[in-house]
């Protein structure tokens, strides 16, 4: 085989057939690479591009006619069906249907009809009719975004109320409570009578707010009252410019940077997810920093040239090939259990049982990723530290340095490219690890952002949100539900954008070192 | 003419006890199992420069790094015997190995500038002992890079790069940085193998100038080095000082004091 070769083809022939070998093996990679991030930009992208409303008639199983509004999820040539997102009267919020393409009748856009979304993060799709208030009078729709202003300041007036007077009465209530104030004393029943008057006031901004309705059909001509106060926004999908469109993209694109999920994590924003994920990833850079360049300069610099030393440089290079839910297990049995267990039994032994840091949480998952990213950081140092050369070392030993000198002042600053390009590692190592976070603190939903105004500020105890659980729970949900694979999708995006630009700073930074002892 | 003549009969054996620089007693020296200097005895003269030489690989720089205690730095070296430097054995435990390094400069066969700007790698040694005072740093910078004859080269970019500098600079830069501590001793290993003919002749002028203001020890392997620049050449082979005397009687009258072992053949590099 090898010897037909040689005699079919001259060198010059071989060495082409070499090139062009390798040349289609890098392009299938890239065609490879590409295609993932396509998929990825297309899916997630759909998420935020407004989708036309159809005013769609068909006949169903039963032969009997339809007409609906709705949105086209996926066009199927092969088994010649349409996928729908079909809203009716019974199903506001829309609902999967397949139709097969000769069972639709009419397919046309339907210029005036609207997504609506509202605050809890559902969207209606509808024809909006009119608006009605507190007047018993009805308005045309124009005055939508009016209206929606006034229940704004309804909402505010609401709002203030309750901060400014019903939170105070509260507080001073608690106050007399603790100073033993008879329940029947006149300080605190002028006080209790402010607080019902208060409330009442509430009660009756609230009633006003209700009374704003706005009026939606369907295709059908059946309506829909959607209480003002609960609608987010509304847009004319099927009759956006060009602008208009990507004015919806980018108030999507912020809607989902920074609100929090709704409906499951199938809606709204990935605001804490994003949050947890950085702050995780921020911690871990700090905590793995300095232990693995410590590590790799004592292995280096500092390690008697054994047998034991080498056992310990095996092990670490092997501890980066041992699977990452080992990690997880062991974050969850060591430092939550042991670690976290002793330091409630130490220092919050007085809200025992209930755990303080004896339960999983953004300190011991960022703890734990910072063990499982250790061994990256440790190898890139060590590599980094070889580079130095001897000539270097021994300048400045001649000088009079100590070693400690010598690692501070000249051979960190020349191994810095390489520490930087074990935290690159570590740091996109990190950002992608899903499966120990679910052991250690990384949870669906957490009620709270683990930094606040709250003393101590940073709240390691705290469980987290984190973009990758987000991505392993929208999987699952996107059996049944279009949104939220979308979202999901989004949220990959959102994910490989945060690796990306974590990356780039630190490619950057490494750069700039790099120009700086660009001789070496 | 007369003083000359006069510096020229200066002998390796009258080199007395005041002007000694450093006075080596029998040392030996091992890398492990590997027995690297055997035996060496010599007293290096105050002052004056002396050039160590002899094929590559036969100990000149493991002999002048024991001077500094470089050697200190691979766990493999042992020894015995004693190298004195003002009356003391260096090797003592009690010695301050730090201060001894900056009263015993030295320099490279490959210039090895830091990464940092010119003005930095100057002070380097200094800012080590604690010197913050900019004035002092100024003063010192100036001085040294005047002594070392590269001032009017980089007196307008102290703040830039030392890795801009020429090859020869850079050497040049090397030796300010060891100049800034006021050593006694400056030891030049190799200094000008990796430089062109005419920087390494600026180099040697250089150490003429230097030798008034401290002793110098230098390892060369250019024979005409040894004979242009030194007032005493010792001439070791595998370890073992063949040959020690005042460079004008080793290399103008061979027949007379005649080495062991044929020069120009061992001198092949
Ligand atoms: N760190 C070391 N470990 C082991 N052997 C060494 C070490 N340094 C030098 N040697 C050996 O000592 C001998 C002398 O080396 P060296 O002093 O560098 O020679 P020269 O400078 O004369 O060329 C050489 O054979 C070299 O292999
Ligand atoms: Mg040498």
């Amino acid at each position: 085989m090898n010897n037909t070769l040689r005699e079919l083809l001259n060198p010059v022939q071989r060495q082409s057939l070499v090139i062009s070998l390798t040349a289609f093996l890098t392009s299938l990679l890239l065609i490879v690479l590409l295609s993932l991030l396509t998929l990825i930009t297309v899916r997630g992208g759909a998420y935020f591009w407004p989708t036309p409303i159809y005013k769609v008639s068909y006949i169903d199983n039963q032969a009997n006619d339809h007409m609906v509004l709705a949105q086209v999820t996926l066009v199927d040539e092969e088994s010649a069906t349409t996928q729908l997102k079909v809203a009716t009267l019974e199903t506001p919020y829309g609902s999967e249907l397949v139709v097969e393409d000769t069972k639709i009748k009419r397919m046309e856009l339907s210029l005036d009809s609207a997504a609506i979304s509202l605050i809890d993060g559902r969207m209606i799709l509808a024809r909006p009719l009119y608006l009605s208030s507190s007047d018993k009078d009805i308005l045309p729709f124009y005055s939508f975004e009016a209206m929606l202003a006034e229940v704004e300041l309804i909402n505010d007036e609401i709002e203030s109320i309750r901060s400014n007077q019903l939170a105070s009465i509260h507080e001073q209530l608690a106050v007399f409570d603790i100073k033993g104030v008879e329940a029947d004393a006149p300080a605190r029943e002028k006080l209790i009578s402010a607080f019902t008057h208060a409330q009442q006031e509430v009660e009756r901004l609230e009633s006003q707010r209700q009374a704003y309705q706005l009026r939606v059909g369907f295709a059908d001509g059946r309506a829909l009252s959607v209480n003002l106060s609960s609608v987010d926004n509304l847009y004319f999908v099927s009759d956006l410019s060009f602008i208009e469109t990507w004015g919806v993209v980018l108030s999507r694109v912020r809607t989902f940077l920074t609100e929090s999920p709704k409906q499951a994590n199938t809606a709204g924003g990935v605001f804490p997810a994003l949050f947890g994920t950085i702050l995780m990833v921020f911690m871990m850079t700090i905590i793995v920093t300095p232990f693995g360049v410590l590590a790799a300069i004592y292995l280096s610099e500092y390690a008697p040239d054994n047998l034991f030393t080498s056992i310990i440089r095996i092990s670490v290079s092997n501890m980066a090939g041992v699977p990452s839910i080992v990690y997880g297990v062991f974050g969850l049995g060591f430092f939550v259990y042991t670690v976290g267990g002793n330091i409630d039994a130490l220092f919050f032994s007085d809200t025992l049982p209930a755990p303080t840091m004896g339960a999983p949480g953004v300190f011991w998952a960022a703890l734990t990723m910072a063990i499982l990213t250790l061994p990256v950081v440790i190898v890139a140092t060590e590599e980094g530290l070889r580079r130095v050369p001897e000539g270097l070392k021994q300048g400045s030993y001649a000088l009079g340095a100590t070693k400690l000198e010598t690692i501070m002042k000249t051979i960190l600053p020349i191994a810095s490219p390489g520490i930087m390009t074990g935290v690159i590692l570590a740091i996109a190592r990190a950002a992608g690890e899903v499966a120990p976070l679910m052991l250690v603190g990384a949870v669906k939903f957490a009620p709270n952002l683990p930094i606040d105004s709250e003393f101590p500020f940073l709240h390691l105890d705290r469980q987290f949100m984190h973009l990758g659980v987000l991505i392993y729970d929208g999987a699952f949900h996107s059996q049944t539900n279009i949104k939220s694979a979308s979202m999901m999708f989004a949220s990959c995006l959102l994910l490989l954008g945060v690796v990306f630009v974590l990356n780039l700073l630190a490619v950057w930074l490494r750069t700039r070192l790099r120009k700086r002892y660009l001789q070496y | 003419m007369l003083k000359l003549f006069e510096h020229n009969t200066l002998h390796v054996n009258s080199i007395d006890e005041a002007n000694t620089a450093i006075d080596v007693q029998g040392l030996n020296l091992w890398f492990g199992n590997k027995h690297v200097l055997n035996d060496i005895s010599l007293k290096i003269a105050k002052n004056q420069i002396t050039a160590l030489i002899g094929q590559s690989g036969c100990g000149k720089s493991t002999l002048i790094n024991s001077f500094n205690r470089l050697n200190d730095l691979h766990n493999s070296c042992k020894y015995t015997g004693k190298v004195v430097i003002n009356g003391k054995d260096i090797n003592h435990k009690k010695v301050n190995v730090s201060r001894l390094r900056s009263k015993v400069g030295m320099v490279f066969q490959r210039p090895n500038p830091f990464p940092m700007s010119i003005y930095d790698n100057v002070c380097y040694g200094l800012r080590l002992q604690g010197v913050k005072a900019r004035r002092q740093l100024d003063d010192a910078v100036e001085s040294a890079l005047k002594e070392a004859a590269l001032w009017d080269e980089v007196k307008d970019r102290l703040f830039e790069s030392a890795g801009i500098l020429s090859g020869g600079q850079q050497q040049r830069l090397v030796i300010a940085r060891a100049l800034a501590l006021k050593p006694e001793i400056l030891l030049l290993d190799e200094p000008t193998s990796a430089l062109d003919p005419l920087t390494t002749l600026f180099i040697e002028e250089l150490m003429g100038e230097l030798k008034k203001r401290c002793t110098i020890v230098i390892v060369t392997h250019n024979m005409q080095q040894a004979a242009r620049v030194s007032d005493f050449t010792a001439f070791f082979h595998q370890g073992s000082l063949i040959e020690y005397a005042d460079s004008d009687t080793l290399f103008t009258m061979p027949e007379k004091n005649k080495p062991k072992i044929t020069l120009p053949v061992v001198m092949v590099n």
